[in-house]
């Protein structure tokens, strides 16, 4: 199996989903001659041509609407936002149309699209070019939100996103793009959109993340066992909406310990939704309160260093938050 | 490219005959627009009645007034072509054919009715014929069916797309998006703006400096027309040639339709803000009287030929009441259907409690 990088992945994946099937096309700001601001559509252009590769006008609104209308007329569009900090004029697109085609129409008419979106920080991008917001659409019933964090994950999850009947908004992490290599096969394969799965086994605490800082989640774990002895058992969410509850539940259960830990930032986030469902479903399961590790209730990620890095979560916050949940 | 206006006298003043080398309409035609028009205003104006009399809630935006507009832009629209409508097109369902069953269903919120009573009563699509549900999002059914038309260009199809809006909507940012997006693809899809002169209470005067909003079309490069709206054969002109230079590959037009809702914004509005001398104008204005006069001077209409037309609508109207005041509403929890591809029932409705592994052994 080729080891390759989480950008790889997704380019893979566009590439092989439109060898599938012709339906699928790609419409975005820069997606084709450039092949996308960070390369993820790259090649897409030369070996689809213009008209399955579309270099959409800078209109994040109608990027989205087109595609929504393509999709109910037939086609499999993957449309793309250029970053997260931009979706913002889609908005009504995506939360009024998207979402709640399927249901307005009572089924009869819906919209089967896969949106990319860029999202994340911790990459000195500064206010506009590092939010996370993923929450945003995690509040939407009718959209799938998905935030894949391994390169396996990338790939399996973007075929399954194209040829899922569901309009789901794919959030992949900029960070993540290039930092991290896996070994992914070369034949075709999908991968869930259901369901969270455990990233290492645990006995003794229940660690929930999604995205880059999945990534952190397992790094702190591994200092927890050789620091402390402390077996943690972590759950990559990945998908954000709606969330596979029963594999948390079934964790919390078994360590009866839970940290949670999010990007985004910490009013009303994923993180606030896990924990009361954890306290209104396995009460009785708890043997210390639910601990959060998030970026802190301001507006967006600052860009100097130091700020910066107040702002992420980290290997650090999150060892720490771990250690008070075990010393509890 | 050129932005024209035709007016009535333009347009009409001898339509029988060629005009500007446009073959007159056939008989029939002028008949299907004629009696299409008056089924929109005699249904509207049940409708109108049926809340009063409160037998059913919610509210209801009548295009009483731009019947011309409606019907003239869409009578020949095929099945397979797709309407966009606004709130205000209800009609567009009775023109495409929508069954009336279901029309007054939608009114009725019955499990019946098209969406089986999710969205508000004017709000109806029906998928077979390809008439987008819409949402009450202002110039998002404009959007969607750009991109319904950019689907039709990929899949090599002449179909096309018929988007309605109201002068109101061409104020927001993502009609423009949409109009804009249209031209660079030179795609199949009418832009029809029904300018009925008000959005709720606020003046076309405060949406937009222009005088003809069809100049719009302008600044994407695409042909804008602007045409009397109450004129139905005028209407009908100028959206065939619309229509046929979508089907052909010709791209997109816009078209305004300067017309006037006789009534309030919906049922609830009593359009105070009006001076009742611009409605009477527009009332004398009125596009079905028109259009009988005009059939008239082709022998095309008489007292008995309407009284026809109303006759069988009526009895279809009355069962079609009857249908939805007899059908039942949908069950409480089939508000959880049709959120997903999937059922989330199990999920809402059955709600586990966990305990701790150690105690379950
Ligand atoms: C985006 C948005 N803003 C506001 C409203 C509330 N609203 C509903 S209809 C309407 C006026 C629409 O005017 P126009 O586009 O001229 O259509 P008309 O009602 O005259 O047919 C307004 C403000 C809405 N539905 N959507
Ligand atoms: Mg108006």
């Amino acid at each position: 199996m080729p080891l390759i990088t989480y950008i790889d992945a997704i380019n893979t994946a566009l590439n092989e989903e439109m060898k599938r099937d012709e339906k699928v096309f790609i419409i975005g700001e820069d997606v084709g001659v450039m092949g996308g601001a960070f390369k993820a559509t790259k090649g897409l252009i030369e070996e689809f041509g213009p008209d399955r590769v579309i270099d959409s006008p800078l209109a994040e609104g109608v990027i989205v609407s087109s595609s929504i209308g393509a999709a109910m007329a037939g086609m499999r569009p993957v449309p793309e936002i250029q970053f997260v900090d931009f979706v913002t004029p889609a908005m009504d697109a995506i939360t009024q149309q998207a979402a709640k085609l399927r249901y307005r129409s009572a089924g009869t008419q819906t919209c089967p699209i896969t949106l990319r979106i860029c999202y994340g920080g911790g990459v000195a991008g500064g206010l506009y070019h590092s939010q996370t917001n993923t929450t945003w659409f995690a509040h939407e019933p009718g959209l799938r939100v998905i935030a894949p964090s391994t390169p396996y994950d990338a790939k399996g999850m973007l075929k399954a996103a194209i040829r899922d009947d569901n309009p789901v908004i794919y959030f992949e992490h900029k960070k993540l793009y290039r930092s991290i290599k896996e070994e992914v096969p070369s034949e075709d394969y999908t991968v869930s959109l259901d369901k969270a799965v455990v990233r290492r086994e645990g006995s003794d605490m229940t660690a929930v993340s999604y995205g880059y800082t999945m990534q952190l989640m397992l790094q702190a774990a591994d200092k927890m066992k050789s620091e402390h002895g402390i077996n943690v058992e972590c759950i990559d969410l990945r998908t954000l909406n709606p969330i596979d509850h029963d594999t948390i539940l079934n964790s919390v259960a078994k360590t009866n310990r839970v940290v949670l830990v999010q990007e985004d930032h910490r009013t009303l986030g994923i993180s606030s939704e896990i924990s009361a469902v954890i306290a209104e479903q396995a009460f009785e399961c708890l043997d210390a309160p639910i601990l959060r590790v998030t970026a802190p209730d301001i507006p967006a990620i600052p860009f100097a260093p130091t700020l910066e890095k107040f702002y992420m979560p980290t290997v650090e916050k999150i060892q720490a938050a771990m250690e008070r949940c075990a010393q509890y | 490219m050129a932005t024209k206006t035709k007016d009535r006298a333009e347009t009409s003043a001898a339509p029988a005959k060629a005009v500007n080398g446009t073959a007159p309409l056939p008989e029939a035609k002028l008949k299907q627009i004629y009696s299409t028009m008056l089924k929109c205003r005699t249904m509207e104006e049940k409708i109108r009645i049926l809340f009063k009399q409160g037998r059913f809630s919610g509210n209801y935006y009548a295009a009483v007034g731009q019947e011309a507009t409606e019907v003239g832009c869409a009578i020949d629209l095929r099945p397979s072509d797709t309407i966009a409508p606004s709130h205000r097109d209800f009609i567009a369902n009775l023109i495409k054919g929508t069954p009336l069953n279901l029309m007054i269903s939608q009114i009725y919120a019955r499990k019946t009715s098209p969406d089986q009573g999710r969205s508000s009563p004017a709000h109806c699509g029906y998928a077979p014929l390809n008439i987008i549900t819409p949402a009450s999002t202002i110039a998002a059914q404009l959007n969607i069916g750009t991109g319904v038309a950019l689907a039709y260009k990929m899949q090599k199809k002449d179909d096309i797309v018929m988007a309605f809006s109201g002068e109101g909507s061409t104020s927001l940012g993502f009609w423009h998006e949409a109009v804009n997006f249209a031209g660079v693809h030179n795609l199949p899809i009418v832009y029809v703006i029904q300018n009925n002169l008000w959005a709720e209470s606020v003046s076309v005067k405060l949406q937009t400096k222009v005088e003809d909003l069809s100049i719009k079309a302008q600044g994407y490069g695409i042909p804008g027309i602007t045409v009397d709206g109450n004129d139905a054969v005028a209407v009908y002109r100028v959206a065939s040639e619309a229509i046929h230079r979508a089907r052909t590959g010709g791209g997109p037009t816009l078209i305004e339709c300067k017309t006037y809702r006789w009534y309030g914004h919906s049922e609830i509005d009593p359009a105070k803000y009006r001076d009742p001398a611009e409605v009477e104008y527009w009332k004398s204005k009125d596009p079905i009287p028109f259009m009988e006069n005009y059939l008239a001077k082709y022998k095309l209409w008489s007292d008995d030929f309407k009284a026809q037309i109303l006759e069988s609508f009526q009895k279809e109207l009355d069962a079609a009441i009857e249908f939805a005041e007899k059908a039942p509403y949908a069950e409480p929890e089939e508000a959880l259907d049709h959120v997903y591809s999937f059922s989330i029932r199990d999920r809402e409705l059955n709600r586990k409690t966990w305990t701790p592994t150690v105690l379950q052994k």
